[in-house]
């Protein structure tokens, strides 16, 4: 009996040669992740109607024979909405990495992808491009809507070819993406939502502006090379006499996404899923 | 073929497998078993590097894990623990695994077909049953068409309908030349469905053999002998390394002997016997007998550190 099992024992079987591990196949994967989860619709949608609605009610609520005016102003509180949604943005961010530890889904994505790094640059890859498109778009409709409402205050009357304007509504779309990508790293990094959601609102949001209250002058000289600031430069109208020049904001970008990414990657290859 | 060379993993102080050494081959299935807590997990979250070993090596087909251009192909995983998002479709989830590797939706829907699970395909995973759970794990490993599947306890949760259904697919895949190794901590649960059987105790190696040579190999059997004589039978018998109970009156339980001896000092003596059978020790007590000693180890041991 046992040895008709021996000699009856097949061949090694030889899997499908037609399917293969891809970068393209890992971005498809992640869309089809960002898109399936309800979490998803419902923190995009309320990022969509906080950046337009908040923007409309400020410029609906400004009063016609107000004195204030200026371009700079006016984008500002237009966008503040704008600047708002980048928390929820951010916080969906940090969910795309962490829910997935949380769930234990991170183990079937790691088995598929045992090389790891992909999975990574594929999440910050999607999610950057969907966080662009849709607040590029955002900001455009937030802008128009407000200048309809601003009406003959000082406010209204910009347009797209005044001087600075279209560079400092696309710095707003940049700062989001930047700000999300920051964010998904650091849920990288830490693994847990809680953790990561307090790390960003309170080491990387608020930390920045309460240290600028300390007592001592060299504060305000390192502030503006805080990771939560570093993208301010680039949403203003006028950026002369900021800290950071225009070219250094994007360098300090780059350098806190490396350094995030950086970490986040090295940890990823070293520790246990 | 998984090859399992030395591996050592430990979690801070506490070492989950020690050193263990073992293979698996391919056309046949082959059985894990080991108490709860024996690092059979951990062993299977090495192989497809979901774990990094602390010392020693696990191999699939001669590769790493990370190294396959393909991995859902070469190796079908079902982990313990849970492995999908509670707010993402059953479908969902195995789209977007089976998009990683360019894996046609026709494919998802063959396996989701295959596990049974047609009419929650589309249903949150968050409130499926454990046994739903399982199937969707099984859809999963199976997604890749495997050359290799590894499942870990497998048949938890699965009523017996679910039971019988994936002894009946394991073995077939096996029998198409697949490598297929599943653990479970239920002798039970193997002694149907493997052949081979890879056993530890402690994260070490305690068995590698086939359910056949262990079941004789380290099972007590015994005689079991009626007769009106069976005392005399019984000081016929007596003897070195031959023990003698007797449970009733004209019963003996004869160990340290075989049957043919006992009948053959019978004939001889012209005894009658009314009954005479070896009885096998069941696959549990041979399961039983060789962890036992891992088993009353571990307790010693927290019970000194307590
Ligand atoms: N991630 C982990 N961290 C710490 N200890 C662990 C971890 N995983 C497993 N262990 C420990 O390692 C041992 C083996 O666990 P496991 O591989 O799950 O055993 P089994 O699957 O055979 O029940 C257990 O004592 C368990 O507590
Ligand atoms: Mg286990």
């Amino acid at each position: 009996m046992t040895a008709a099992v021996m000699t009856d024992r097949p061949t090694a079987y030889t899997p499908p040669g037609d399917y293969k591990l891809s970068a393209a196949g890992l971005l498809r994967s992640e869309w089809t992740k960002l898109w399936s989860l309800r979490s998803t619709w419902i923190v995009l949608l309320c990022a969509v109607v906080f950046s337009a609605g908040l923007g409309a009610l400020i410029a609906g609520s400004i009063p016609d024979d107000q004195a204030v005016g200026g371009a700079e102003t006016a984008i500002g509180a237009s966008m503040s909405g704008v600047a708002l949604a980048s928390v929820f943005v951010a916080v969906l961010a940090i969910l795309t990495v962490t829910g997935e530890y949380s769930t234990g889904s991170i183990r079937s994505t790691m088995t598929a992808a045992p090389k790891r790094l992909g999975v990574l640059f594929a999440k910050a890859a999607v999610y950057g491009a969907v966080v662009g498109v849709l607040f590029t778009v955002m900001v455009f409709i937030t802008f128009f809507l407000t200048q309809a409402l601003f009406g003959d205050n000082g406010l209204g009357g910009l347009s797209l070819s005044d001087d600075g304007v279209l560079q400092a509504l696309l710095g707003y779309g940049a700062m989001i993406v930047y700000l999300a990508l920051l964010a998904l790293g650091i849920g990288a990094i830490l693994r847990n939502s809680a953790g990561s959601i307090g790390f960003y609102i309170g080491v990387i949001m608020i930390l920045p502006q309460l240290a600028t209250l300390l007592p001592w002058n060299w504060v305000s000289d390192v502030t503006p090379y805080a990771p939560g600031n570093v993208a301010n430069t680039i949403t203003l109208v006028d950026p002369s006499g900021q800290a950071l020049g225009v070219g250094e904001s994007w360098l300090w970008m780059g350098i806190w996404l490396v350094v995030t990414y950086g970490l986040a990657g090295l940890l990823l290859k070293r520790r246990d899923v | 073929m998984i090859e399992i060379e030395h591996l050592t993993k430990r979690y801070g102080k506490k070492t989950a497998v020690d050193d263990l050494t073992f293979s698996v081959k391919p056309g046949v299935v082959t059985g894990f078993l080991g108490p709860n807590g024996a690092g059979k997990s951990t062993t299977m979250r090495a192989i497809v590097g979901l774990d990094a070993p602390t010392s020693g090596l696990a191999r699939v087909n001669g590769k790493h894990y990370s190294e396959f251009r393909s991995p859902l192909t070469e190796v079908g995983a079902l982990l313990e623990a849970k492995s999908v998002h509670a707010g993402r479709s059953a479908y969902n989830h195995l789209l977007a695994l089976a998009r990683t590797h360019g894996i046609p939706k026709r494919r998802v829907r063959e396996v989701i077909d295959l596990v049974g699970l047609h009419d929650v395909a589309g249903k949150r995973v968050g409130g499926f049953s454990l046994g739903m759970g399982q199937r969707l794990g099984i859809a999963v490993a199976l997604l890749g068409d495997p050359a290799v599947l590894i499942l870990d306890e497998p048949v938890n949760g699965l009523d017996p309908d679910g039971v019988k259904w994936i002894r009946l697919l394991l073995k077939g895949l096996a029998a198409e030349g697949r490598t297929v190794f599943l653990s479970s901590h239920l002798m039970s649960e193997l002694a149907q469905t493997a052949e081979h059987l890879v056993v530890i105790g402690q994260g070490r190696l305690l068995a590698d053999t086939t359910v056949e040579d262990f079941v004789s190999g380290n099972g007590e059997s015994r005689v079991r002998v009626v007769s009106p004589e069976a005392a005399q039978l019984a000081e016929l018998l007596a003897g070195p390394g031959v023990s003698i109970s007797s449970p009733e009156k004209g019963v003996l339980e004869v160990s340290g002997t075989e049957a043919a001896v006992v009948g053959q000092t019978a004939a001889a003596h012209g005894l009658v016997l009314h009954e005479l059978r070896t009885d096998r020790g069941s696959l549990e007590d041979a399961f039983m007998q060789l962890t036992a000693d891992a088993v009353e180890y571990r307790q010693s041991m927290e019970g000194a550190n307590r």
